[in-house]
């Protein structure tokens, strides 16, 4: 065995091109999920009746179960749903001929919600209940002292999990293939099976996450750093 | 893909049924992956905490094997390693059990991980702990395994529940390579039916997936408020 280089190139640059499907996915992903995920930790704190207890359960649900199920059951679920729908309300629309990425961004905002949710909720409760009397004390509304005062804080709180959950997002859109969606993993197990070049193309993709995953966890170090700025000038004052 | 057939609750149950004997297949690998991870991650939390460049190659193998998903891990050792270990060895270890490339695969991401918990609990103990250890007499190995090895496992009990949950979860991806546990018993009724019951299968697999998660918390809030007791009562 010796690894084909010529092989590992092209596939190489070729599994290159599944990167913007697969941050394609993680980007919409993230963005729906950290808004959602937001104002459910809200509603979970401030226990609102029926709400609070069914975002309770969701988080739950989601946090205890495989992600792979997860894409399996939606995946198998939510075609047949609007099928049905479809079919009922008499629409002149065909349900496969949606692209099968919008499953993934489906999938992983409702995953990704959840851990989010489940962030922001322990980030707001760090947050000190003397904060908001001081806030208050000072003749900010309960409004605005919640968005000048306490929610920067808890995002500030909450940066360092949202870093390690865009890192397991990208980790998860590897399962997209299993919605015959074209990413990164999808190209390689096709390139794979041509010719058995297994080790080739894994390794490929291999060094492609550890790229990818290196960048974001470099962009939140830096985001975390722009954050934190506000804090010193405060201290050295 | 959906045939139109009215969805089937009872299904559920008969699937759960069908699946719960492999609960077994599912634990051998979280528990088998867990010792190699344990063994392995201990190797590592020790070059990181004492060694120079064993601290920067440890250091290094954690944040490689973070960044790689569970599914290439597989496949590279699935597929890859029989064509490695053929052409330096010559022998064919096709035919090994599948579960054994699993674990193998798993394992190298979790002794990464594990070796991040390892290293975070043995810098929570005050290192106080460890000269007033040496200071009574103790030699090093007694003051490692008797004062600083307890105060850390209670430290790290909440995540090595969060490691245990996630290493289920993730293993649900054996099936993947044929692997028969938990998820690959639900894809046998599936296919059994003619994919008939793929709806209601899965759902199986999520209540059973959910209830073992959720009692793994449970336990191990448990033992950690069995440990807290004891700690209470010292310092009281």
């Amino acid at each position: 065995m010796r690894l084909n280089t010529e092989f590992m190139k092209e596939t190489f640059w070729l599994a290159l091109e599944g990167v913007p499907i697969t941050l394609k996915i993680t980007i919409i992903a993230l963005f729906i999920s950290i808004i959602l995920g937001f104002i459910l930790a809200l509603v979970e704190i401030h226990r609102v009746r029926v709400a609070t207890p069914i975002i309770t359960a969701y988080v739950s649900l989601i946090r205890g179960t495989p992600q792979v199920l997860q894409i399996l059951i939606v995946y198998s679920l939510i075609p047949s749903l609007l099928n049905a729908i479809v079919q009922k309300m008499e629409i002149n629309f065909s349900v496969w001929d949606i692209e099968p990425i919008v499953y993934a961004y489906i999938v992983f905002t409702i995953n990704t919600t959840a851990l989010l949710t489940e962030t922001f909720r322990s980030a707001l409760l760090s947050i000190d209940k003397l904060q908001m009397e001081a806030a208050l004390s000072v003749g900010l509304t309960p409004f605005w002292a919640n968005v000048r005062i306490i929610f920067p804080q808890a995002f500030e709180a909450a940066l360092p999990n949202i870093c390690t959950t865009t890192v397991n997002l990208i980790k998860g859109t590897s399962l997209a293939f299993m919605m015959s969606v074209k990413e990164v993993t999808a190209i390689a197990k096709t390139q794979a099976s041509y010719g058995y070049n297994f080790i080739e193309s894994y390794l490929d993709i291999f060094v492609i996450y550890l790229i990818l995953c290196l960048l974001v966890q470099g962009i939140f170090a830096i985001i975390e750093k722009q954050a934190q700025a506000h804090r010193k000038i405060v201290r050295s004052v | 893909m959906g045939s139109y057939r009215v969805f089937e609750p009872s299904f559920i149950w008969y699937a759960i049924g069908k699946i719960l004997p492999y609960i077994g297949v599912t634990f051998a690998v979280v528990i088998t992956t867990l010792i190699v991870s344990i063994l392995f991650g201990a190797l590592l939390a020790r070059a990181k905490i004492r060694g120079k460049w064993g601290k920067v190659i440890a250091d290094g193998y954690t944040a490689v094997f973070r960044c790689i998903p569970s599914i290439v891990l597989i496949y590279l050792v699935y597929y890859g390693l029989p064509q490695f270990v053929e052409h330096f060895t010559g022998v064919d270890i096709n035919n090994w059990n599948k579960g054994i490339f699993i674990v193998l695969a798993f394992s190298l991401s979790f002794s990464a991980f594990i070796s991040e918990i390892m290293r975070a609990a043995y810098d929570s103990v005050d290192a106080i702990q460890h000269e007033a250890a040496l200071s009574i007499g103790l030699t090093e190995t007694q003051a490692f395994w008797r004062i600083i090895f307890p105060q850390a496992v209670r430290f790290a009990l909440p995540n090595i529940a969060n490691i245990i949950t996630s290493l289920m979860k993730e293993g649900a991806l054996a099936y993947t390579i044929g692997l028969i546990d938990m998820m690959g018993a639900g894809k046998n009724i599936i296919n059994m039916n003619y994919g008939s019951y793929t709806l209601e299968t899965y759902l199986g697999l999520f209540i059973i997936y959910w209830v073992l998660t959720k009692t793994i918390e449970i336990l191990f809030a448990q033992i950690e408020k069995q440990l807290s007791k004891g700690r209470k009562t010292i310092a009281g």
